[in-house]
Formats: structure tokens, sequence, C-alpha cells
């Protein structure tokens, strides 16, 4: 492992600001879910079954959420260090396409931690309080998908960072940093409403079916999923292939915009940002 | 070797250009000597590549900057904002450049302990805590750490104490390989007499001459005979001649004062 990826590993897995939003922030919100929000008991084997998809709705909507803050912060820093990107893709042994590479995979690592610490949490949490280990039915698979979330939230953020970079609008940073969060509350809003045939086309919305399917083994509906979990009403099932071809695509889409905006990135220098 | 080849820099298209038709030669060691907001980082910026470059050419060793690519030992400069990566300690940048640039970190952390920048100093701030001083000497002892054929120094006696000034003075004269130092302050001009000097003034870079020789020199108005120098400031036509016939150069401590000249201060 080169020095630069430690240091980025190190970066993002020491950064209080980001710390205390990814991980300390969402870590309340596990708690609410778990303590407060959640059935108290599980009774027989429905009752089991039922904490499992719960629990497998809160690492899987809660490690979007925490993801999603995540990339603010990914954001920021791609844009910080705007200029010192070019001056070390040319004047020192890291390439273009070197740097790109350790800095998705440092962010990716990073990433992967926070999702870890909610992931955790969750099943300790519930087991707490229900004495019931609910471990995914596929942790390949939720590993998967926890690897596409961060890979789909990582590229987003580059590619904002990059428009704000290539349209020298630095005072749209604050606003534009904050998109993945938005879109991570649009996947969140499908706890309660049902988006239908949306979720194949807003970025990033099918991740959590594809979450809650390896979680559970059941196929979750298009959304609505509280309501789903009570069994009051009768929804449409997700298409899990048109999910995972949406959530490709989408990061196809983000990795082109990069690439494209990165060959007219030439970087702001830090007194120059006004935000 | 850079060649700066009618070089043009302009920060948008509104803007008047901050560069102006450069074209000069940088080998061996090179004083680029003019007033704050000639336009002296900006070329610096432009030789780095970080500034578009609107006409006109800049090459390093031959090689057009804008297609070179992973180039350690080419090129280093001192500028803070290209060694501000993380969040995390001066320390942490200096390892993480001496590395990259395939410099010498224990030369680094010699220079900047000379310079004032303890060990523990640097472990304890980010680079950006430092003092506005600290950072340029943080800098420069990344840059002149770096082995790099080619050095830039943009103002690195910038808001150093005296004792400190003459030691990046040593560490300049030390250096080996092509270095341009870049100054509004005209002291330099004794203490780096055996150096080539270029004069820059808005946008424009007139030159070369010999150190010692504008050390010696005055700056009277008008196309004065006998100059070894003349440019053009504030809309008028300034020379430069030997002798103390005119405001001896050496006595304007920074050349912002040659506009108090130009005003008749």
């Amino acid at each position: 492992m080169s020095l630069y990826l430690r240091l980025k590993v190190k970066d993002l897995l020491t950064n209080v600001e980001l710390l205390g939003w990814s991980i300390g922030f969402m870590e309340f919100w596990v708690a609410m879910w778990i303590f407060v929000f959640s059935g108290s008991q599980a009774v027989g084997e429905w009752g089991v079954y039922v904490v499992k998809i719960d629990v497998a709705l809160a690492y899987s909507f809660l490690g979007l959420l925490s993801i999603s803050t995540a990339a603010i912060g990914l954001t920021y820093s791609i844009f910080h260090m705007s200029r010192a990107a070019r001056y070390i893709v040319k004047f020192t042994k890291i390439g273009p396409l070197r740097l790109v590479m350790e800095d998705f995979l440092g962010s990716l690592t990073a990433i992967l931690v926070y999702a870890a610490v909610i992931f955790s949490s969750v099943i300790g949490l519930s087991y707490l309080k229900w004495r019931v280990l609910a471990l995914p039915e596929n942790p390949l698979g939720v590993l998967i998908d926890l690897i596409l979330a961060g890979v789909s939230y990582y590229w987003l953020s580059y590619t904002l960072a990059l428009l704000v970079l290539v349209s020298g609008r630095t005072r749209a940073l604050t606003m534009t940093s904050y998109l993945p969060l938005i879109i991570g509350f649009l996947a969140y809003s499908q706890l309660w409403v049902d988006l239908g045939d949306l979720i194949y086309v807003a970025p990033l919305c099918a991740l959590p079916a594809l979450l809650t399917y390896h979680g559970t083994g059941a196929i979750p509906p298009t959304g609505s999923y509280l309501a789903w979990l009570t069994g009051t009403t009768t929804l449409r099932a997700v298409n899990l292939r048109l999910a995972a071809i949406s959530t490709f695509a989408w990061i196809a889409v983000f990795i082109a915009a990069s690439l494209a905006l990165m060959r007219r990135s030439r970087g702001v220098p830090l007194e120059e940002i006004r935000l | 070797m850079i060649d700066l080849v009618e070089l043009y820099v302009r920060y948008s298209r509104r803007h008047e250009p901050v560069v102006r038709g450069v074209t000069a030669r940088l080998s061996g060691k090179h004083l680029l000597l003019g007033p704050n907001g000639a336009g002296k980082t900006t070329l610096f910026k432009a030789i780095c590549g970080l500034v578009p470059i609107s006409s006109g050419r800049v090459l390093i060793d031959g090689q057009d900057v804008k297609s070179l690519y992973g180039r350690p030992k080419l090129l280093a400069v001192n500028l803070s904002e290209v060694y501000r990566v993380f969040h995390l300690s001066a320390y942490d940048h200096l390892r993480l450049f001496a590395d990259v640039m395939c410099g010498d970190l224990d030369l680094a952390l010699n220079i900047a302990e000379d310079l004032g920048l303890s060990l523990e100093l640097l472990r304890r701030r980010k680079p950006w805590e430092l003092s506005a001083g600290q950072q340029k000497a943080f800098s420069t002892s990344l840059a002149l750490a770096s082995g790099a054929k080619h050095v830039l120094l943009d103002e690195p006696f910038e808001q150093l104490d005296p004792a400190r000034k003459v030691r990046v003075v040593r560490h300049v004269e030390e250096y080996r390989g092509v270095l341009v130092l870049s100054t509004h302050e005209t002291w330099v001009l004794n203490a780096l007499s055996k150096w080539s000097v270029h004069f820059m003034i808005e946008g424009r870079v007139y030159g070369p001459l010999k150190a010692k020789e504008l050390a010696h020199a005055s700056l009277v108005r008008g196309e004065a005979e006998g100059a070894i120098l003349r440019f053009k400031a504030a809309g008028g036509v300034y020379s430069l001649v030997p002798g103390a016939c005119g405001e001896p150069l050496s006595k304007l401590v920074t050349l912002d004062r040659i506009y108090e000249v130009t005003l008749g201060g």
C-alpha cells in the first residue's frame, strides 16, 4: 500500500467532522430505530422473521444515509485538493491514473468502514433488544451492495466537485456538496413512499432494494417498506435485475461525467474559494 | 532549462492578461524581481501548468508543460497551495511529498528545522494552521529537499525574520540545479550578487541583467541615456542607470516603492 493511499485512509478515518456526521449522528438514528421506532417483542418464528427484516431495513437505509453523509465530506476533500492534484500528477511519481485509483480506493475503504460500523451496531443493538442475531441471509451480497453504494457515492461526489471547479461557481460548493445527502434521503423516503418504476430511474434509489434482498432473502417492494414490514398493504415486488442495471448505469454515468470533467478541470487555489 | 515563449496568461476573457508576452530562458540561478502584483506568482503557476496559458508556451527541458505528467525530480515549487492535500498534520504532508517527489525527508526536516519549524510543531499543526511565514518556510523546505532539476521559489523571504532570511540565502546558494527565486525585496541584489536577474513589472519581463550591476543602479524617470534597462510602469517610461544619479535601487528596500517614485514620492 502506497504512502498516499495510507494517508488518504488515515485522513478520512480521523476527520472528526466526517466521523461525527457519518457515524456519530447516524448511531443516534440507529438507536432510535431499534429502541424507539421498532416493536418491543419478537414472539415466535414470525416475530423473529419480522425482526430480521426490520434489522435488514435498518442497516440498509441507515447505512446508505451514512454513506451519503460521508459523500459530502468527499466532495469537499476532492474540491480542496484540486490545485494540489494538478501539481501531484505532473511533478511527482503519482500520475493521473494512479491518483484517481488511489483516491478512489482510499475513499472506498473509508466508506466501507463507516458502513461496517453502522451495520455492526444495528446487529449488536438489535441483539441487545430482542436477543435475535439478525445476520444477513447473504453476507457476500450485502457486502457487494455496500461496495456498490460506496462506488456510486464516491463517483457522484467526484462529479459534483469537478462540476463546481469546471463551472467556476465555487460559491455553489456548499449547496452542491449536499446533493448526495438529498439523493440519500430520496432513497430513504422509500420507507414510507412507493416510488414505483421511478426507483429504476432516480439516481441510486435502487440500492435499498438490493440491500434488503440480500439482507432478508425476500424480494422487497418498489417502496413503502414499512407498510411491507407490517403487512398492511399489497405492494408490487421490485425487479431486482432492473434495480442492479439501474445502479450500474448510474455508476457508469458518474464515472463518464467525472472523466469528461477531469479533462477540463485545472483546480482552484484555496484563496480564491468564496463559500 | 525553462523556456518561456511569448507567454500570455489571463484568468478570464473579460480581464487583462496578468502575464504579457513573456519570452525568457531560465537556466542557472535567477532572481525574478518585481513589485507585488507584477505577475510573478502567476508566472510561476503557469510554469507549473497550474493556470491556463492563453497563448505561448512553457518548455521545461524542451518539453511542453501541458504534456508533462508523472515527472518527479523535474520541477518543484514552494507554493503553499500545492502542499495541502489531506486533513492531516504538516509532518504527514512533509513525508508524503518527500516520498512522491522522490525527495529527501531528512533534508526537508533539517531545512524546516533551520527555518524555525520544529518536528513537534510539524506534528501538531496542519499546514494551513501554520503562520504565513511558517507556511512559506514549510513549502520552501519541501521544494529544496525535492532534489528537482528546476526549483521555483516564490517570495521565500516573505514574513521571515532577518536571521531566517539569511538561512534561506544559504540554502538557495547551496542548491545544485536551476533555481528561480521571485521577490520584491531589493537587498537580495547584494546577497545574491552573482545571480542573473529578470525584472518583472505589470506582467512584462525585462532582462537578464547581473544582480551586481543592478545593486548599484538607480531608478530615473524617462528614457535616460546609458540605461541598462528601460521599462514601462504606471503609464510612463523609467530607466535603470548605473551609479547614484537617481533613486538607488538597493535603497528602495522593496520594489513596491517604484510606484511611489513614479508618483514623485
